[in-house]
């Protein structure tokens, strides 16, 4: 066994002996065993796990297909028109940052409130962070007139001095989730770190180099920890205001706007509280994937899910009044345009609004309110996904039917989104599945250090005269 | 040396044009004149059915008709719309690129090389005036020919609208800087208002109290579209009087 | 090269370039070394003046030409007819000139009659054929075998058309318009023996009541009425002229209406004559006008007894304190007007109601006054019954008496199937059209010599109710030809020459050209010494020949013999039971009879009441559709008695429940890839012969009935049906 490997053992075996408060399972289990259990992932593809990746590789290429059909043709072959000039693209790019939220709330949030049951979780959530956030970022530039010419947009010196306009929400978006993904991005490598080391250390060859280079020479020295630990909880409370932030001003997108059902000052927590309910969602749906996938029965007792189930309740609660008071104070002021907009949309849309309201409201209140209902898988997973169709829906009856009957009658309108709106919001689908599935297979989906911190949990390190906490979230 | 430059370009942001326009509705008859003189002016595409039918007709301008009432106690207001040149437009802070710009003389300019077409303008324009080349239109030969060489013929993908034909207001002003004087009121007409068969649409500096428009502009029949959105918009209407059934 | 034109020449490269890149480069730039024909610039805009054929009001236009490329038509502002104003049409001209499905040259028919295939033949070769062709009747005494269809000629062409016939030795001239003013003449003869068409003074007047006159559509000269409309409604300090229509569809015209009186079609001379007895019974008459036109208000009163309220409301289906309030209103306001128009006109009693209508002018003093009527300044020549012409002419060709038909414009779209004309000029076996595009005539041709487009063109339009004062427009071509075309009036000038001497005769000028040079020489011959070239540049400059001095005396009199106007009860082809639908069928604003529907900026031009593009459709009052189960752009089959045609429904509010209408000027067997195949022709449901009698031009006295057919109408509009009913949303 490698050299760093063994120093983590001893240095584990150091703290082991520096205390008497451990973990029950721990006895039973070696940390040899345990780190081929949470690295299971990262074994040879099987058969399946290559027609998984081929047949999301084929919904990819496929979604691609449909984008250079649109790049090649133009904008014509979407089904957006005057006045619906926004449509499924720009309902996946909402939908997919508020995906986003997800490994932000999970870890940071968890993090920063010392919730351990998050531990084996915390990387799969991470990595959905990075992922939906990619995968958001692209649907702006899928959604350009003249998509080849995207970068007009990003604040670059040229010799013609020609500047962006940061008026613009637009811009802010832009900005927004390029900060949001650099700072997730580092939030999920900073976190991988040891966990690299480890993998580094099982690997030979080529991979074993690679995983060296990322894994920047992890020793697991006990200031390597610290240091660790620190910018762990750093990053956890800095990445909190930018996700809030993001979302935010995706919802300044609609909110500094003129358009009737858009003009309304609550969007950016609405937005936000929406966000964070399909990300909590999310999460419990791959919380329940992993699970099954990497047989973590143990990590993720029902016990887990009761917990979500509860943040789930909370936030669909909140969700449910931030959508009440919408609806409530347009009808308050009755201005007739705005009226007209909800009452089009009450009338053309009439089920998936009612699907909207269902899957994000009634049904996650009524359900989690029970207990029993909490800790069963099946109905937890039923509506984590039913909340994210309604997500899904929500941002396109926010975004058309506002769009569809705005301010003048007479050229009213209509949207239906067009076979390649719906090929590359598939491919989004797929994309980002394929871009998990494959980052299972690289890299520790479930964090190998966080899960044996747990062990560790209450074990102190003493370095000289000082005891220094080895976990951030006791600091 | 710098404090000069700064000056100049100071002084080129203020312009002694502010071009507005007025149209009476009790003048206009909704003939359509304008429509085609204002397609045929600015090299605006030929929308075939379909494209229409999908939403996607280019005109600049249009003239909305609105029914009230019933038979018999039925009527109809033409409304001719075309970009109001707002004077605080909702389309030019949102646009990432400054496609979407204010110039001098108070028109909303739509510069095409700039436009990576979010479309962001076309949602946040609340007269929907604003359309989308969402395809790359084609004019079967010869009918090129007719193409001005004034304008741009836009590629699909830009966002494009009225200009009051800049064009024209551009030749008006190169002809009277050359005799060193202001463009006279009149001398200079958009190609709807020129053509427009009742006067309806009349063209004009606002900026010159004395020119016909703003005379127009302080009639007691005044109103602006949407007025309460505050967009301060260049285009004032004249309300159709009268056109009420005993 | 000046940095300025630099920029000009690269502007102009970069928007062609833009356009197709498949050309080579030479040909798109100008050469500028190589010293420039015909004055071309490059950037620089040169503007010509010329007139506008389109429709008979013959507006004139300014061409903006750059680079010797048309690219723009204005108004002339120094034309009496237009004063700078333009109609949609004739901006639309232009494409004619540029039209993608132009015939570049001469064609002869290769496939069978009608199949459209053709092969292309030069100028020499088209001319031989023609030529053989009247050769050969003229060698067997058959000159009277030769018919010319054309549409209502004027000026010079006219005299070139005439002449041609007559010196071939053939009486079968036919120039028909399906919207020609004969009605008008008609009952102008018969009022006050003069047929002068009216010229009405919207301008000055502060009440107008239009039956059925579609001034801003069709009827007369639309630009130059809708300017004065203008006028009418705000040209004035302190008076805006009151505007009431009547007829039973509401007309674009209408729409502007500050009232609508729904009349029962063909009810609108009684309705005339109702108002005339109200205004004679309560003395609101002017008194110096029966004494100027030597009538007696009693005798008249007595002549109307039987026009009392009760009838003409229950003939009209408007309620009589209406009629009463109109009435009065038009007898107190001066100067007040009555415009007599086509749907009043195309109805079995058309003639009749439209000097009942002339008879309110005369009661309210309206006759030759500021505000009132006038008789038109331009002398109208032409004839009075064409439609009884094609009549003649098509028993002609029926009896196979007619071998060689030459056609100028389309008269096989333009003219109801029911006349026989199609039937009979399939008996013909030579045919040659002189359209500028393969439309319905010329696809029916076996040759078509095809004529310059309108700008390409020399002539002079006479203008159509312009106004008091003569005005000529002068037409001249601003760009050199796009194709290998000749000019109408050529082509029958050079077959002419090569008939004979005997033929040539009445032709002593080298061309068209000089022939109208000297047309116009006369004209101003009379009045001051002509200096041929100087004067002709100077017409040329200006477009025309515009004069403002007027002819005294010159006015509309009630002839003393005329009848007390008396119109018949309306009768309607097809059975009440088994037709219970009016059918009105009007002039498209785009279209004009059909001649607008190859243009497709015409086609995309929303109809400004349906806000259809691009189609046909059939307008149904709501409640009626109800009763039928028809929704908006569904599909429904009118039928009538001689034809049924399907196409989509627009739900309009303004329409009678007892009738519907649908536009003229779709439905194209050829026309071009714009018009071809586009939406249908109502004229396929017009009947001629009503009640069996004498056919006659009644386009409006056929009756209908409407079925559902799907829900798949295809129906395209720009204003969203529902939207459409929404103005306070927007506070208008």
């Amino acid at each position: 066994m490698p050299e760093s490997h063994e120093s983590y053992s001893s240095h584990k075996s150091h703290k082991s002996k520096g205390t008497n408060v451990t973990h029950a399972t721990d006895e039973t289990r070696t940390a040899s065993r345990l780190n081929d259990e949470m690295l299971s992932s990262m074994r040879p593809p099987t058969r399946r796990w290559f027609l998984l990746a081929f047949c999301l590789g084929a919904v990819v290429a496929w979604g691609m297909f449909a984008f250079s059909w649109q790049l090649t043709h133009g904008m014509y072959v979407t089904g957006k028109n005057r006045p619906v000039m926004w449509g499924f693209y720009i309902t996946g790019f909402v939908f997919w940052v508020g995906m986003s939220h997800s490994g932000t709330l999970v870890s940071a949030i968890l993090r920063l409130s010392q919730a351990n049951w998050r531990r084996p979780i915390l990387r799969a959530a991470e990595a959905m962070t990075v992922f939906s956030i990619s995968v958001a970022g692209l649907f702006p530039i899928v959604h350009l007139g003249r998509n080849w010419i995207f970068y007009y947009m990003i604040p670059y010196p040229n010799q013609r001095g020609l500047w962006p306009n940061f008026r613009s929400a637009l811009l802010w978006d832009m900005t927004a989730i390029t900060t949001y993904l650099i700072g997730s991005i580092l939030f999920l490598y900073i976190g991988m770190l040891p966990d690299l080391a480890i993998v580094r250390d099982r690997s030979h060859g080529l991979r074993g180099k690679i995983y060296a280079i990322l894994a920047m020479g992890w020793r697991g020295s006990a200031r390597e920890w610290v240091i660790y630990h620190k910018a762990s909880t750093l990053m956890a409370a800095l990445i909190i205001p930018v996700a809030v932030s993001v979302h935010s001003i995706v919802a300044w997108d609609f909110a500094v706007t003129v358009v009737p059902g858009w003009h309304s000052t609550i969007f950016p927590p609405y937005f936000v509280i929406g966000a964070i309910l399909s990300g909590v969602a999310a999460v419990i749906t791959l919380m329940i994937i992993i699970r099954r996938a990497f047989h973590l029965q143990e990590y993720l007792t029902p016990r887990h899910f009761d917990n979500m189930g509860k943040i789930l309740l909370v936030i669909s609660l909140l969700w449910s009044y931030a959508y009440f008071v919408e609806v409530q104070t347009t009808w308050y002021a009755h201005e007739p345009i705005e009226w007209e907009v909800f009452s089009f949309m009450a009338d053309r849309y009439t089920i998936p609004l009612l699907l909207m309201l269902a899957g994000n409201s009634l049904l996650p209140i009524v359900t989690m309110c029970f207990r029993r209902l909490r800790r069963s898988i099946g109905v937890m997973l039923v509506v984590s996904l039913l909340v994210n169709v309604g997500m899904f829906i929500e941002r396109f009856l926010i975004i058309v039917p506002s769009l569809s009957h705005k301010n003048m009658p007479f050229i009213w309108g209509t949207y239906r989104p067009s076979w390649v709106e719906i090929s590359v919001n598939l491919a989004a689908l797929a994309g980002f599945a394929l871009l998990y599935t494959l980052f299972a297979k690289l890299f520790p989906i479930v964090g190998v250090t966080d899960v044996r911190e747990l062990e560790a949990q209450k074990v102190v390190v003493p370095r000289g005269r000082a005891r220094l906490p080895s976990l951030a979230g006791e600091e | 040396m710098t404090t000069v430059k700064v000056e100049s370009a100071m002084q080129k942001q203020t312009s002694p044009y502010k071009w507005g326009m007025v149209i009476d509705l009790d003048r206009c008859t909704g003939c359509g004149a304008c429509v085609v003189a204002c397609q045929a002016e600015n090299n605006v595409p030929i929308c075939e059915k379909h494209e229409i039918a999908e939403g996607r007709d280019m005109h600049w301008l249009r003239i909305e008709r609105f029914w009230v009432g019933e038979y018999p106690d039925v009527r109809v207001r033409f409304l001719p719309v075309l970009c109001q040149h707002c004077h605080d437009a909702p389309c030019e802070p949102v646009c990432p690129v400054y496609a979407s710009y204010h110039n001098p003389d108070g028109l909303n300019g739509q510069v095409y090389n700039r436009c990576v077409g979010t479309r962001y303008c076309g949602n946040n324009c609340p007269y929907a005036v604003r359309v989308f080349n969402f395809y790359r239109h084609e004019w079967p030969k010869p009918l090129d020919n007719q193409l001005s060489p004034d304008i741009t013929v836009r590629s699909r993908g830009v966002m494009e609208k009225c200009t009051f034909c800049i064009q024209r207001i551009r030749r008006a002003k190169e002809d009277a800087k050359g005799e060193g004087r202001m463009i006279r009121d009149g001398e200079v007409q958009p190609a709807c208002a020129q053509t427009c068969p009742t006067d309806a649409l009349v063209f004009g500096n606002m900026a010159d109290p004395d020119s016909r428009v703003a005379r127009l502009a302080r009639s007691p029949r005044r109103f602006q579209f949407l007025e309460h959105l505050g967009t301060h918009p260049s285009v004032h209407y004249l309300k159709g009087g009268g056109r009420e059934h005993a | 090269m000046k940095r300025r034109t630099f920029l000009q020449l690269g502007a102009m490269t970069a928007a062609t370039a833009v356009l197709d890149g498949c050309r080579p480069a030479n040909e798109k730039l100008i050469p500028y070394l190589v010293p420039p024909d015909e004055g071309v610039t490059p950037g620089k805009a040169n503007y010509y003046a010329s007139a506008c054929r389109f429709c008979p009001a013959g507006c004139g236009i300014l061409v903006r030409v750059s680079e010797g490329r048309a690219k723009k038509i204005e108004g002339n502002p120094d034309h009496p007819v237009n004063r700078g104003k333009l109609c949609a049409r004739g901006q639309s001209i232009l494409q004619e000139l540029y039209h993608p499905d132009r015939v570049p040259q001469p064609l002869k028919r290769s496939g069978p009659q009608g199949s459209g295939k053709f092969t292309p033949i030069s100028w020499e070769e088209g001319l031989a054929i023609l030529t053989e062709q009247l050769k050969t009747l003229q060698r067997e005494q058959a000159t009277d075998w030769l018919a010319l269809v054309t549409p209502q000629l004027r000026g010079t062409l006219a005299e070139v058309a005439a002449s041609f016939m007559r010196s071939f030795g053939s009486p079968h001239h036919v120039s028909f318009d399906l919207l020609s003013p004969d009605w008008l003449k008609l009952a102008n003869s018969r009022s006050f023996g003069n047929q002068s068409l009216p010229w009405y003074d919207l301008a000055e007047t502060r009440y107008l009541i239009s039956f059925g006159a579609d001034f801003v559509e069709s009827h007369l000269s639309p630009v130059h009425y809708g300017h004065a409309f203008g006028q009418m409604r705000q040209g004035r300090d302190t008076v805006r002229g009151h505007f009431t229509y009547v007829g039973g569809r509401m007309s674009l015209t209408a729409a502007s209406a500050d009232r609508w009186l729904p009349a029962r079609p063909g009810s609108e001379g009684a309705l005339a004559l109702g108002m005339a007895r109200l205004l004679l019974a309560d003395s609101l008459y002017d008194n110096a006008a029966f004494a100027a036109n030597g009538l007696r208000p009693e005798t008249l009163l007595k002549a109307l007894e039987r026009y009392d309220l009760p009838m003409v409301a229950q003939l009209s289906g408007l309620s009589q304190d209406v009629i009463v309030e109109v009435a009065r209103e038009f007898a107190t306001t001066r100067p007040a007007v009555a415009m007599a128009g086509e749907t009043v006109a195309f109805q079995t009693n058309g003639a009749e109601s439209v000097r009942a209508i002339q008879l309110l002018n005369l009661l309210s003093g309206s006759l030759n006054r500021p505000g009132g009527v006038y008789p038109d300044g331009g002398a109208m020549a032409g004839p009075e019954n064409s439609f009884g012409d094609l009549l003649s002419l098509v028993e002609v060709m029926r009896r196979d008496r007619i071998r060689v038909a030459l056609i100028h414009g389309d008269p096989v779209h333009a003219i109801p199937q029911t006349t026989g004309f199609r039937e009979a000029l399939a008996r013909v076996p030579f045919i040659v059209s002189f359209s500028t595009i393969l439309d319905d005539t010329a696809m029916q041709a076996d040759l078509v010599l095809p004529d310059h487009a309108c700008l390409e063109s020399w002539g002079d339009v006479v203008p159509l109710s312009s106004g008091r004062d003569k005005a000529i427009g002068l037409m001249q071509p601003v760009v050199t030809p796009v194709f290998d075309t000749r000019q109408f009036p050529d082509v029958l000038l050079a077959t002419a020459k090569r008939l004979g001497s005997r033929m040539a005769a009445p032709f002593p000028h080298e061309s068209y050209l000089e022939m109208l040079k000297g047309t116009m020489a006369k004209r101003l011959g009379a009045r001051s010494g002509f200096d041929s070239e100087t004067t002709w540049v100077d017409l040329l400059r200006r477009g025309g020949l515009f004069e403002t001095s007027r002819e005294q005396g010159k006015g509309y009199r009630w002839v003393a013999a005329a009848t007390v106007p008396a119109p018949a009860e309306p009768r309607f082809a097809g059975d009440e039971k088994e037709f219970p639908l009016h059918l009105q069928v009007y002039t498209s604003p785009a279209f004009h009879d059909g001649r607008g529907a190859p243009l497709p900026w015409l086609q995309q031009l929303p109809d400004p009441m349906s806000t259809v593009v691009w189609d046909s459709w059939v307008e149904i009052n709501p409640k009626t559709a109800a009763g039928l189960g028809i929704k908006f752009g569904d599909l429904v089959e009118v039928t009538s008695p001689p034809g049924s045609i399907r196409l989509p429904a627009v739900i309009y509010p303004g329409i009678r429940p007892d009738m519907v209408a649908i536009p003229l000027g779709q439905g194209h067997q050829g026309g071009g890839r714009y018009a071809m195949g586009r939406g249908v022709n109502p004229l396929d449901l017009v009947a001629v012969k009503i009640d069996g009698e004498q056919p006659q031009p009644a386009w409006n006295a056929t009756r209908v009935r409407v079925t559902r057919i799907s829900e798949k109408g295809k129906l395209v509009t720009v204003g969203h049906p529902e939207g459409s009913f929404r103005s306070e949303l927007i506070e208008i």
